[in-house]
């Protein structure tokens, strides 16, 4: 053990309040995402693609972001992250269920396309990897007008790193050495490709070399471990600093998605071991061992969150879809 | 006023819009340092900085990535592929991005970027450097594409393409670069995207063209005048959106329509101008339709003589327009 046995939360600076709203929305995420395959089942939901298990990996990713300043270019998994910038269980079911009111994109992308100018959070499509070209442009632009104290944080699965466009955006952010941090949720499978058949490397951090970039690797569960190199990957990108490459370990406890069915190409013992990590028991588990919260507040905060999740449900089922006349709006400017 | 190049025109174009608006920035190979495989870019990094005006490395998927990233900051991007025959691997960005980003979020995004790019053939370029992908982009809604013929729509189209909110596709036809002049005004000025012109005006048949096209088929046009056959040549100038008034005013006019472009005749805009014309002036009309385009190839082959046979010329426009006019 080091000397230093400073628990994380206090040598991080994380209060107790920030802690309880970043379990409530760790909490939320997973709720919300058991509600949506029940709506899948019900036929109300036609797509889901799951975050369970990312929620660590992506709320340590949140803390590190000043909300509405720095720029988000997420991906289809990334629902905890969106929820701790600030997208409400309403407005992810009113997303999911394709409404008039969903502010991602008025009930026309497929759910997971997260999307909120206010919060800085760029629009994606569904090519794997096309948008880290557009984080790089962002840390260009931010050269271009001068402006410093910015960043921006590309998220994308292990899969992407594949991708052609992930390596011209890696190209030209270490090039530049642009204020961009590109996060790696590696979940070990693109769909059913295990690792070994998509990276050739044992970690994705290794490939940070290649582009003039530090590779960090993390455990994706430790919420405080993700939010430690992504803070100081995004201060150091904010400082002038350059690029990162933050690697998080981590898993996917569903399928893929709604349309998938992981039994074909993972063993259940595999899944179970993974289960038994869980990023959200695991950081309910610290909070309560270090005096944070109790049990019963957790299942008070749960039946909470709960709740929320029944009234967003009814409220998005009840609200209106866009109107068939809106269908050819803003094709052009 | 000054009398430029087409390839000065852009040139004017790029400097006079960067140092109107500094949101105006410039990326692509080769255009800072060098200014640009064709020099339209020649002079922008000694006045507007590396900041601005950015060296990007051989990826053209990240340079109009990286220019819809800055849009998003509110930045207007001017990207250059160095020749349209490259710009295949941006189409993702392109029509997956560019063109979606406005619709996608529900008018929340927009992404106001231009693509320029360097096409046409007639210029030894063989079958990577002298390719018209123009069909490519008139099908996706969200982008515009605009084909200037003139150095005064060179300049007016591309200032007007730097400020429009929209993704803009700019080609540039290599072989006008340096082979015509016109009158360009100083500073600022804009044409509007979207309205064709009227190069030459005439009662017997319309010609519909863009381009360098639309020069052969003025030549042709005089040449037609001269045995009695009176030619109205329509400059498109915006392939998306097209003018659709325009071409249906024209040949309702005449009563004939021959179109005429480089990009190959499968899939060209010409089709699409044929369909309008048939189901919105049929019964105007005194003859078919006639398209007359490059041949069904990638683009020219490299041998001189089959170069010759590829590209289209003044005398091929006359043979169609006396076709047409005797029918």
């Amino acid at each position: 053990m080091e000397a230093n046995d400073t628990p994380p939360h206090v040598r991080l600076g994380l209060s107790r309040q920030r802690l309880i709203a970043g379990l409530r929305t760790m909490i939320a995420s997973r709720e919300t995402d058991d509600r949506l395959w029940l709506l899948n089942r019900q036929g109300r939901a036609h797509f889901v693609v799951t975050a369970a298990g990312h929620e660590a990996t992506q709320l340590g990713c949140a803390w590190a972001i000043r909300v509405g300043h720095d720029y988000v270019v997420p991906y289809y998994r990334d629902m905890t992250l969106v929820m701790a910038l600030g997208q409400s269980v309403l407005d992810i079911l009113l997303h999911a269920m394709a409404r008039r009111d969903d502010p991602s994109s008025g009930g026309r992308q497929m759910f997971g396309h997260y999307s909120s100018r206010r919060l800085r959070i760029v629009s994606g499509s569904s090519s794997v990897g096309s948008h880290l070209v557009h984080a790089a442009g962002l840390g260009l632009a931010f050269r271009a007008r001068g402006e410093q104290g910015i960043a921006v944080m590309g998220l994308f699965g292990e899969g992407a790193t594949a991708e052609g466009a992930w390596h011209e955006g890696m190209t030209i952010a270490g090039i530049h050495q642009l204020p961009v941090v590109f996060v790696c949720e590696n979940n070990q499978y693109s769909i059913s490709v295990p690792l070994h058949r998509e990276v050739p490397v044992p970690d994705v951090a290794m490939k940070a070399a290649g582009y003039g970039m530090q590779g960090v690797v993390v455990d994706g569960n430790d919420v405080f471990a993700v939010y430690e190199a992504a803070h100081q990957a995004m201060e150091r990108a904010r400082n002038g600093g350059g690029p990162t490459l933050l690697e998080c370990k981590t898993y996917r406890l569903r399928p893929h998605s709604s349309a998938d069915d992981d039994r074909k190409y993972r063993s259940r013992e595999e899944v179970e071991s993974w289960r038994a990590r869980d990023p959200i028991k695991r950081f309910e588990h610290y909070l309560v061992e270090h005096g944070i919260i109790t049990n019963e507040e957790i299942e008070a905060l749960r039946r909470e969150v709960r709740a929320e999740v029944d009234a967003a449900t009814d409220a998005a089922v009840a609200a209106p879809y866009p109107p068939v006349e809106s269908i050819a709006d803003h094709l052009y400017g | 006023m000054p009398v430029m190049t087409f390839i000065e025109a852009i040139r004017s174009a790029l400097h006079d819009a960067m140092a109107a608006d500094d949101r105006v920035m410039v990326l692509g190979e080769d255009v800072a340092v060098k200014g640009g495989v064709f020099l339209a870019t020649e002079g922008l990094l000694a006045r507007f900085g590396e900041h601005r005006v950015i060296d990007m490395p051989i990826a053209e998927c990240g340079i109009v990535g990286a220019a819809i990233g800055a849009s998003l900051h509110g930045l207007l991007p001017v990207a250059e592929i160095q020749f349209a025959d490259y710009i295949y691997p941006a189409i993702d960005q392109i029509l997956n991005e560019a063109a979606r980003f406005r619709y996608r979020s529900n008018g929340d995004w927009s992404c106001p970027i231009v693509v320029r790019a360097p096409c046409g053939a007639g210029i030894h370029g063989a079958l990577y450097h002298s390719q018209s992908v123009e069909r490519l982009f008139t099908s996706t809604p969200g982008i515009k594409v605009v084909v200037p013929s003139t150095p005064f729509d060179a300049k007016g189209l591309l200032i007007a393409a730097i400020h429009d909110p929209d993704p803009v596709i700019f080609f540039e036809h290599k072989q006008l670069y340096r082979s015509v002049r016109g009158d360009v005004p100083e500073g600022i000025y804009r044409e509007p995207i979207g309205k064709a012109a009227v190069r030459r005006s005439g009662s017997d048949m319309s010609v519909f063209s863009y381009g360098l096209m639309v020069h052969h088929s003025l030549t042709a046009a005089e040449e037609l005048a001269a045995e009695g056959v009176d030619v109205e040549v329509i400059d498109l100038r915006t392939l998306a959106p097209l003018d659709r008034d325009a071409i249906l005013a024209s040949v309702k006019k005449t009563g004939r329509a021959l179109i005429v472009h480089e990009d190959v005749l499968t899939g060209g805009i010409g089709g699409e101008i044929a369909a309008l014309i048939a189901e919105h002036a049929f019964e105007y009309l005194d003859a078919p339709v006639r398209r007359l385009a490059s041949p069904d190839l990638f683009a020219t082959p490299f041998a001189d003589p089959l170069e010759e046979y590829f590209m289209l010329n003044p005398q091929k426009i006359a043979a169609a327009m006396r076709d047409l006019a005797r029918y």
